[in-house]
């Protein structure tokens, strides 16, 4: 019973980040802010796979092993994508001296070649 | 996977064609700038040959091609199954792929003798890479698997957008990146709970599990709309049209004819071969519906654009709308039909393909030549370049459905489906699209073909064997349009037997 | 394979080979002649080729079935003849032009989908010629590339593509109705008119066809594209390319049964043509204009015999529709070449144009002894006795009102200036296309109606012919004397309406700017996220 507890409590901590994460994403205009939201998101999601791994576990083993194995997989590919984006954040910087998504123009013609 | 199902030799064949690019970018972080067109000249047709090699075997065996790796079985080893529609998927990557190679090869080539640049460096390395994720899309057999393909694919595709490094691309390819990745965590979010329902995440031991019941639902629905945010079917286009006008024409071609159908090809995976328990709800319905919408509101809005890149990539938003008619037409109550919507909306995905690489080309080789892309100032051009301008009239006509071109032979066998199977609404929506899409084509072809007020000049001379390449790709979105008007075997190898086995 | 078979076969091959040539030669001074050349194996075709030959292409060429049937073949000859003269006239006003690629590529194009529509016997291959000629057409039309024909272009493609899409619609119905068993044509017809499937397919063969031919009122592009494309591009367009239409109409609608209905409906549609292309005619004064309307007008008389046929059953229909569209190819494309003959004529030889003319004109309202006259005694076994039979002599009267104010006006146009250049050679080509328009018919009544032409010489007949020629005249006498009494109305009519239906189009095109610059804000299309999730979490609640 104390175990479904913990599952459940940890559960709602995954619900909250991912809500928190989309909030976020949705909400906040500045990129950076937006690049943490995702990762937010992704501890959530990360943190599901925790709660199922353990609520998976077969009798005599503390956890199902397959879900450990794809959040280390995760990580590996959110790390990857949080980097590209600052790359690219900080691309942003440097050729329009500010960080923000909005009032897009569309590309110039230089670009559009 | 069932256990009994084993590797066989030629399933080498499949992991060979998820490693050859990658070995070729290996080879080109050990060796340097200095032997990219080396490396490239190797691995292209390697990697080529490959990928029609599978897809020849697929063919003549009939059966699906499955490749065990490391002999560890499924569910928790990873297979690699080459399907009728993954066989047809991986062929024409490999043909466009290296059409747009042949296109880029002047642009982005190592200029021997001078520092190395690193533009060509990055582009070869991320078609390479593309090339890999693309194929790993079509093989894979695991939900979690096709999820690493699938960010391999966006990470790979997003700096493709960004090569020229202005502010406006580099912003598009932020918002690309971002919305993707929004799209992912929902994907991811989706497996989570599958798993934890079921225990599995391999495709074919989940079809036999699935319930229908909560989880399934709300599941199925988090990975569809994450996998809808990287196809940017409409309402969720946001990032397409800056992303793939903004990138170098080679790029644009990529992103617009493969890019978007690797999402695509995993929500049919997911709906078909996963869950076909999801036919029997509304589900397909309402992905036509935001189909037909993507389709008349991205004509309406190609119509409207003043840039040509732009036009062709409000365009690209209007046909993906046509690939989400299938849905409700291939997985209809009624069968005898549903073989035949299958076929047209793969033909449709395929054509376009060819069809629309080969605007994007012609459009970079207009930009190249005139040095703007203004439609309104074309007036004359058609009679400087007249090659450029037939291969957008080409793969225009495939995109309205004129025949002969694959766009009419899709169009001809949706329609088919739409009003046999009493499906009205879609059979308009299509003839709609299609006058829709004459109005933009012609718009540009008029413009080019007769005289404006002043003639354009080119600015800088276009080497004709880019022109043939583009040229090639539209002429091969017609040769599309000779497939007889039928369903098509290949497509059906490896499909369950609910949609191989009623012909009309 | 037999001679027929070989000259069905080069009736296409021909033209297509000249059309590489043209693209792939650089001078094209050398390929001019050809444009002529290439339109001689149709002709030879609809002379020798037996009716019944059939073809069918290998799959690589889409397993497209040619066949010869009568009508095919009499829209096939007078089609050829049209093109030889008019291509010979092409060259001949185009002297010094030879460079200007592009035209005698889309020539070409135009006239294979021309011809294939007269002998393809398949529902893709139909498709293939009729989307060839209609659309090739439209690189004619802007040829010159003057403001009022790319006006008359952008109008000409629209409905090009609208009755494209009307036919895509009808043919896949037609190919549902087989359960795709056959993609022939014939297989296709039998089977509809006994399936579920038949009022749609109708509606929509009768929109694509009707748009084709001009029926009002889709008629509109017709008097702005006849006005402002080159003559020699007008003739072949309302001479030739319009028949694809009249030949979809035989082809694909279920004669010998009576289908009662629809053959009702085209007949009323054919006649608000007819009398409505005369009435706005009568008040143009380009005679390319006049000529167009005088189209809409016969178009919709073929239009009515081919309802009045479909209702009654009566088996003739096609071969008697077909004559009578055989006689008009030559009659109309002639008549436009006049107008260009006469533009070139100075005033003391200005009888060797409006002489034939008169012959020609008359002939639309079936004054005896012209090949109108036989061409309108051919059809009136479709129309019956009753009051369709009366209803027709009176388009008959109001078609010489309309023709007689076209020579008029013609007369008007021809040239004031005394200039040197001679228009001997192109004055050869009208008159002998007026040669073919009288003799023709006449040759060919009997082998087309099995009846002799002894019948339309008999009095009864020559006075049925008359009356509404000598009306037509009375009316013209009358008018001719008020002219003032006629409104101004601007060539395509109801085109005016388009001022408004373009401003409604860019409204919708502003709000569907505004919506999508809306939607593709971040939090927009995020919260449109979430609402797609919602949204297919329901769907699948909700059971089929």
């Amino acid at each position: 019973m104390a175990i479904m507890n913990a599952i459940t409590i940890f559960g709602l901590c995954a619900a909250a980040l991912v809500g928190l994460g989309i909030f976020g994403l949705i909400v906040n205009p500045q990129p950076l802010r937006k690049i943490l939201a995702i990762n937010i998101l992704g501890s959530g999601v990360f943190l599901m796979f925790g709660v199922i791994a353990r609520r998976g576990a077969a009798a005599g083993l503390g956890g199902d092993p397959v879900p450990q194995a794809m959040v280390i997989t995760g990580i590996v590919v959110a790390f990857s994508a949080t980097a590209l984006a600052v790359a690219l954040l900080l691309r942003l910087v440097l050729v329009s001296g500010a960080a923000t998504l909005e009032a897009e123009a569309e590309p110039s013609e230089k670009d559009g070649r | 996977m069932a256990a009994a199902e084993t590797s066989s030799i030629a399933g080498l064949l499949l992991v060979s064609v998820l490693i050859l690019p990658v070995v070729g970018i290996l080879a080109q972080l050990a060796l340097g700038g200095r032997f990219l067109n080396w490396i490239c000249l190797a691995v292209f047709p390697a990697s080529f040959g490959v990928s029609a090699a599978t897809c020849a075997v697929v063919w003549s065996h009939g059966e699906p091609l499955i490749y065990i790796v490391g002999g560890w079985q499924p569910p928790l080893g990873i297979a690699l199954r080459a399907d009728g529609i993954s066989a047809a998927m991986m062929l024409v990557t490999a043909i466009i792929i290296c059409a747009v190679a042949i296109f880029a090869r002047v642009e982005f080539t190592q200029p021997s003798g001078a520092p190395e640049a690193r533009a060509p460096f990055v582009f070869w390395a991320l078609i390479l890479a593309l090339w890999s994720a693309l194929n790993a899309l079509f093989l894979g057999c695991d939900l979690f698997n096709l999820y690493v393909a699938l960010e391999l694919l966006t990470f790979a595709a997003v700096p493709l957008v960004c090569l020229k490094g202005g502010e406006a691309t580099v912003k598009a390819a932020l918002r690309y990146l971002l919305f993707a990745l929004l799209g992912s965590m929902l994907y991811l979010m989706g497996t989570a709970l599958l798993y934890g329902a079921y225990g599995t995440l391999d495709i074919t031991l989940l079809a036999q599990r699935v319930h229908p019941e909560r989880v399934t639902w709300i599941a199925a629905a988090l990975m569809t709309v994450g996998l809808l945010t990287k196809t940017a079917l409409f309402p969720l286009h946001l990032w397409l049209p800056p992303a793939h006008a903004g990138a170098p024409a080679a790029g644009s071609a990529v992103l617009s004819a493969l890019v978007v159908k690797g999402s695509f090809f995993l929500i049919v995976r997911l709906w078909f071969d996963a869950m076909p328990g999801l036919g029997h709800t509304a589900g397909p319905q309402l992905l036509a519906s935001l189909g037909a919408a993507a389709i008349l509101f991205g004509s309406v809005m190609a119509l409207r654009q003043q840039r040509l890149k732009l036009l062709v990539a409000y365009s690209t938003v209007a046909q993906i709308g046509y690939l989400f008619l299938m849905f409700p037409l291939a997985m209809a109550a009624e069968q005898s039909w549903t073989s035949l919507a299958w076929t047209g909306g793969w033909l449709q995905l395929f054509s376009h393909a060819f069809a629309k690489a080969a605007m994007f080309l012609a459009a970079g080789l207009i930009a190249d030549a005139l040095g703007h892309d203004r439609i309104n100032d074309l007036g004359g051009a058609g009679r400087l370049r007249p090659l450029t301008f037939c291969t957008f009239g080409l793969a225009g006509l495939s995109l309205i459905g004129v025949p002969p071109s694959g766009g009419f032979v899709a169009k001809w066998l949706l329609l088919s489906a739409s009003v046999a199977e009493g499906q009205w609404i879609w059979a308009a929506v299509i003839v709609v699209g299609g006058l829709l899409a004459g109005g933009y084509i012609f718009k540009v072809l008029g413009r080019a073909f007769t005289a404006g007020s002043d003639a354009p000049v080119i600015v800088t001379p276009v080497s004709l064997s880019r022109e043939v390449v583009a040229f090639s790709l539209a002429v091969g979105a017609v040769l599309l349009g000779f497939f007889p008007l039928e369903p098509a075997e290949i497509l059906q190898i490896g499909r369950p037997e609910i949609l191989g086995s009623t012909v009309p | 394979m037999t001679l027929g078979e070989v000259l069905l076969v080069a009736t296409l091959a021909v033209p297509l080979v000249t059309l590489v040539l043209a693209l792939s030669s650089g001078s094209h001074r050398r390929t001019t002649i050809l444009l002529v050349l290439a339109a001689i194996p149709a002709l030879l075709t609809a002379l020798f080729a037996e009716s019944g030959t059939t073809v069918v292409l290998p799959q690589a060429l889409l397993s497209l079935v040619l066949s010869l049937d009568l009508p095919g073949r009499l829209l096939l000859g007078a089609a050829a003849l049209l093109w030889i003269a008019t291509g010979a006239y092409a060259v001949l006003s185009r002297r010094g032009r030879e460079n200007d690629n592009p035209f005698p590529i889309w020539w070409l194009a135009t006239m294979t989908g021309s011809f294939g529509v007269f002998i393809v016997a398949d529902l893709v291959g139909f498709y293939l010629f009729f989307t060839l000629v209609s659309l090739s057409a439209y690189w004619l039309v802007v040829d010159d590339g003057a403001p009022p024909a790319k006006r008359a272009g952008a109008v000409y493609v629209s409905f090009a593509l609208l009755s494209e899409a009307f036919l895509l619609l009808a043919f896949v119905l037609l190919a549902v109705a087989t359960r795709n068993d056959s993609f022939l044509i014939r297989d296709a017809v039998a089977a509809i008119s006994t399936s579920p499937l038949r009022d749609p397919a109708m509606a929509f063969l009768v929109l694509g066809f009707g748009i084709k031919i001009g029926l009002v009122p889709f008629h509109v592009w017709m008097p702005l594209t006849y006005a402002s494309a080159s003559i020699p591009v007008a003739a072949v367009l309302s001479g030739a390319t319009v028949k694809a239409g009249v030949i979809g109409l035989i082809r694909f609608l279920p004669f010998g049964v009576p289908l009662p209905g629809w053959g009702e409906t085209l007949t009323a549609l054919g006649f608000v043509s007819a009398f409505y292309g005369v009435l706005i005619g009568i008040t143009q004064t380009n005679p390319r204009t006049i000529l167009a309307y005088s189209s809409v007008s016969q178009m919709g008389l073929i239009a009515a015999v081919l309802g009045m046929g479909l209702a009654t059953g009566n088996s003739i229909t096609p071969a008697a529709a077909a004559f009578y569209a055989m006689f008009h190819i030559l009659a109309k494309g002639g008549l436009f070449l006049a107008i260009g003959v006469a533009q070139k004529t100075r005033h003391r030889t200005e009888w060797t144009v409006l002489l034939p003319a008169a012959v020609v004109v008359l002939g639309f309202g079936g004054f005896p002894m012209t090949g109108g006259a036989i061409a309108k005694y051919a059809i009136k076994s479709p129309l019956g006795d009753g009051d369709v039979a009366m209803l027709a002599m009176v388009s008959a009267a109001a078609s010489t009102l309309l023709m007689l104010h076209f020579l008029r006006c013609l007369r008007a146009s021809r040239s004031h200036e005394t200039r040197t250049t001679s228009a001997a050679e192109q004055s050869f080509i009208w008159l002998a296309i007026v040669v073919a328009v009288v003799a023709l018919p006449w040759a060919l009544y009997p082998a087309v109606i099995q009846a002799s032409a002894h019948d339309a010489l008999s009095f009864d007949a020559l006075w049925k012919a008359t009356w509404p020629v000598l009306i037509g005249v009375l009316l013209f006498g009358v008018l001719g004397r008020a002219p003032r009494i006629l409104p101004m109305i601007p060539p395509g009519d109801i085109i005016v309406l388009q001022s408004w239906a373009w401003s409604g189009a860019k409204a919708l095109g502003d709000a569907t700017e505004r919506i999508d610059e809306y939607l593709r804000r971040w939090s927009i299309a995020g919260s449109l996220l979430l609402v797609v999730t919602l949204a297919l979490i329901g769907s699948f609640y909700v059971g089929r």
